[in-house]
C-alpha cells in the first residue's frame, strides 16, 4: 500500500475567535491522482491548500502530506498561491535563478524554462511588467521546477485566456504524468477541471461534501425523473424538485429503482451543483478503508 | 543570461542555506541598500569634514573673536562658526535618524511588503522554512545595522571631541542629542527597531501599517530611554552652602535643599538675596544639594541603556519567531 499524498483527519482552521474557515474535514487522497478541489468562493478551498502547504497551522485535527508533517515535506511539495505572488523587481530569468538557489539539489531548470518559454516571455522582462497570465506561467514554472511529488494549485487558471489555459493545463498534465506527480487544484469553475481530474473534493461551508474518485462518485448517484409524489425515502436524496406532475431528483440509490422511473447518470457539474444548492444534503466521503481498497 | 539557469549540483542540502538567501536578500533590497549606503556615506563624509576642516576654521574664528576683547572694530570669520554649528546639528540629526530609518525599512520593505503581497509564502514553499526565512531577514540586516550605527556614532564622537575645548559654543557631553549620538544608544535603538519592524510586519501583514508601527515603537523606546537615562547609574551628590546655590556640573538628576526633615524642593537659588534667605530660614534649610552625573559616567550610562535596548530587541525577535511559529506551525526545521 502506498502512502497517501494528502490525508486530513478532523482538520479544522479557525480565523479570529469564532469564524471557522474549515471544520472537521477528513479525507484521503491517494498518490498519483489529479484532484479537483471544488466549491464556491469562501468555501475554505484556499485554507485547505494553505494548511497542506504548511503555510498555516491547523486549529484542530491533523493534515499529513506524503506521509509527513507539512513542515517536513516542504521540499517535496509545490504550491501556487491564488494571487501568484512574485517579486515584482526581479526579471523572469532572475526569478527562475532564485528558484534554483532556494531549491538546491532538486531543481529542474529545463522544466522551469520550458514552462516559461511556452509563453513567449522575454527572460529579461521584469515581473511587474507581466500580464496576469504571464505571471501565472512564471509561478507555475517555479512550482514545477522544484520537481514536487505533490503540487498544490490554488485557482491556477483563473486569469488565463482559454487558449493559454488549455496549453498550460496540457503542460501541467504532461509533467504530472511523466513524473507521477499528484496534483491538487482548486477552482470554482467545475467545467475547467472535468477533463483533467480523476478525483474530486467538494468543499462547501467549511466542510467536505464529496470526496472520492470521480467515476465512483458519478456511479453512486442517479438523476431520476419520476411521477410527482413518488417515494424517495428509501434512498439518500441530494436534491429533489417537483414541477407540475413530475418529480426530478438526484439521489444515491440504496437499492433497485422502480421501472417507471427514468434514470440517467448526472454530469460532474450537475452533481456538484446539486450538492451546492442543498447544503443539508448528506455528505459522501468514503471511509478510509473503502478508499484504500480502491487504490 | 539564460545560461546561468542550469541546475547547481548541490544535492546535499535539502533546504536553502541562509547565506544563499542573503544573495537574494541583497538583490531584492538593492535600491534600499544603494539609497541607505549613500546616506550613510554622505553623513560619514560630513562628520569627517566637521571634525577636521570645519572644527579648525571655527576654532580659529573663536580665537580671533576672543582676541578682539572690546575693540570697536574687529573682524573674525563668523561664517565658519555658523557653518560648524549647522553641520554639527544636521549630522547629529542624521545619526539619530538611523534607528527610525532602519525600523521603517524593516517594517515596510523587509517583512511587511512580503507578508502583504504573499511573497513570504512563496519563499516558504520554495524550500525555505519560515524560521530560516525570518533568520535570513534579521541576521544580515542586524550586522549591517551594527556596523553603520557604530561607524556613525564613532565618527560623531570623534568630531564632537575635536571641537570640545576649542569651540566656545560646542555642546557639552550631556546635551541630550549629543549624549545619544555620541554613544551606543543609536545601535541599541536601531536593533530594537529592526526587530520591531519584523514583528509588526508579521502581525499586521500590511507594509505601511508595519512601517508606521515600527517607527512609532522606536519613538516610544527613545522617549523611554531619554527619561530613564539619568537613573541608570548611581549619581553623585554635591552639597553646597546656602550662599553658593546648588553646584556641580554634568547630567542633572535632581537638586534642592537639605532640611532637618529631609530633602525638599528649592524655593530659590541663593541666600544672597534677602527674600530667599528668609524663605530658606523658614524651611530650616541647611544646604543646597545637586545630584548629577560627572563626565566619567557617560559610558556606564550609555552601556546600561544600550543593554536594556538590546534586551528589548531580543524580546521582540523572540516574539517574531513565536508569531511565525504560531501562524505556520512549522518554525522548527
Amino acid at each position: 500500500m502506498t502512502v497517501p499524498a494528502l490525508e486530513a483527519d478532523a482538520l479544522g482552521k479557525r480565523f479570529g475567535r469564532r469564524s471557522w474557515a474549515l471544520r472537521d474535514c477528513s479525507f484521503r487522497l491517494p498518490a498519483g491522482r489529479v484532484c479537483a478541489v471544488v466549491g464556491p468562493n469562501g468555501a475554505g478551498k484556499s485554507t485547505l491548500l494553505a494548511l497542506a502547504a504548511g503555510l498555516l497551522a491547523p486549529t484542530e485535527g491533523t493534515v499529513r502530506v506524503l506521509g509527513a508533517h507539512p513542515a517536513a515535506a516542504r521540499s517535496r511539495v509545490g504550491f501556487v498561491d491564488q494571487d501568484k505572488p512574485l517579486y515584482p523587481q526581479l526579471t523572469v530569468a532572475e526569478t527562475l535563478r532564485m528558484g534554483a538557489d532556494l531549491n538546491p539539489g532538486h531543481w529542474d531548470a529545463d522544466t522551469a524554462r520550458r514552462v516559461v518559454a511556452g509563453g513567449d516571455l522575454d527572460p529579461d522582462r521584469r515581473i511587474r511588467a507581466l500580464s496576469g497570465g504571464q505571471r501565472t506561467r512564471v509561478a507555475l514554472a517555479l512550482a514545477l521546477g522544484k520537481r514536487p511529488e505533490l503540487l498544490l494549485l490554488d485557482e491556477p487558471m483563473a486569469d488565463l485566456d482559454p487558449l493559454a489555459r488549455h496549453e498550460l493545463m496540457g503542460l501541467l498534465m504532461g509533467e504530472a504524468a511523466a513524473h507521477g506527480t499528484t496534483v491538487v487544484m482548486s477552482s470554482h469553475v467545475v467545467a475547467e477541471l472535468e477533463d483533467s481530474c480523476d478525483h474530486l473534493l467538494l468543499v462547501g461551508g467549511g466542510k467536505i461534501r464529496l470526496s472520492g474518485d470521480i467515476d465512483d462518485l458519478l456511479a453512486a448517484h442517479t438523476r431520476v425523473t419520476a411521477p410527482a409524489g413518488a417515494d424517495l425515502a428509501a434512498h439518500e436524496v441530494v436534491e429533489s424538485r417537483t414541477t407540475g406532475r413530475q418529480l426530478s431528483a438526484v439521489i444515491r440509490p440504496s437499492g433497485p429503482l422502480p421501472d417507471d422511473w427514468r434514470t440517467t447518470t448526472p454530469s460532474l457539474e450537475d452533481l456538484v451543483l446539486s450538492y451546492l444548492r442543498n447544503p443539508a444534503a448528506p455528505a459522501l466521503t468514503p471511509a478510509p478503508e473503502t478508499l484504500e481498497a480502491a487504490v | 543570461m539564460t545560461a546561468a539557469l542550469t541546475t547547481p549540483a548541490a544535492p546535499a542540502a535539502r533546504t536553502a542555506g541562509v547565506p544563499r538567501q542573503w544573495r537574494w536578500l541583497v538583490r531584492l533590497h538593492r535600491p534600499a541598500l544603494i539609497g541607505g549606503g549613500t546616506l550613510v556615506l554622505l553623513t560619514a563624509a560630513a562628520l569627517v569634514w566637521l571634525g577636521g576642516p570645519l572644527t579648525d576654521a571655527s576654532a580659529a574664528a573663536w580665537k580671533a573673536y576672543n582676541a578682539c576683547g572690546f575693540t570697536p572694530r574687529c573682524s573674525y570669520d563668523q561664517e565658519s562658526i555658523l557653518l560648524y554649528k549647522d553641520v554639527y546639528n544636521w549630522t547629529t540629526i542624521a545619526v539619530l535618524a538611523v534607528p527610525f530609518l532602519v525600523a521603517a525599512w524593516a517594517g515596510g520593505a523587509l517583512v511587511g511588503r512580503e507578508t502583504e503581497s504573499g511573497t513570504a509564502r512563496l519563499a516558504w514553499t520554495q524550500g525555505v522554512s519560515p524560521a530560516r526565512w525570518l533568520a535570513s531577514r534579521l541576521v544580515a540586516p542586524a550586522v549591517l545595522t551594527v556596523a553603520v550605527t557604530g561607524l556613525l556614532a564613532a565618527l560623531h564622537h570623534w568630531a564632537w571631541a575635536a571641537g570640545r575645548d576649542r569651540i566656545d559654543t560646542a555642546t557639552s557631553w550631556h546635551d541630550m542629542d549629543t549624549f545619544h549620538a555620541n554613544g551606543t544608544i543609536p545601535m541599541g535603538l536601531a536593533l530594537a527597531g529592526l526587530a520591531a519592524g519584523a514583528l509588526a510586519g508579521l502581525l499586521l501583514r500590511r507594509a505601511m501599517a508595519a512601517l508606521a508601527a515600527a517607527a512609532a515603537t522606536v519613538g516610544v523606546l527613545w522617549a523611554a530611554v531619554h527619561t530613564a537615562v539619568p537613573y541608570l547609574w548611581p549619581s553623585v551628590t554635591r552639597v553646597s552652602g546656602l550662599a553658593e546655590g546648588p553646584l556641580g556640573r554634568g547630567l542633572l538628576v535632581s537638586e534642592g535643599v537639605l532640611t532637618p526633615g529631609g530633602r525638599a524642593e528649592a524655593p530659590c537659588v541663593s541666600s544672597s538675596m534677602h527674600s530667599c534667605r528668609d524663605t530658606l530660614a523658614d524651611m530650616g534649610a541647611t544646604a543646597f544639594y545637586r545630584d548629577a552625573h560627572p563626565a566619567s559616567h557617560y559610558w556606564p550610562l550609555q552601556l546600561v541603556a544600550t543593554g536594556i535596548l538590546l534586551a528589548v530587541a531580543g524580546l521582540l525577535t523572540y516574539a517574531a519567531f513565536r508569531v511565525l511559529r504560531r501562524t505556520t506551525g512549522t518554525a522548527r526545521g
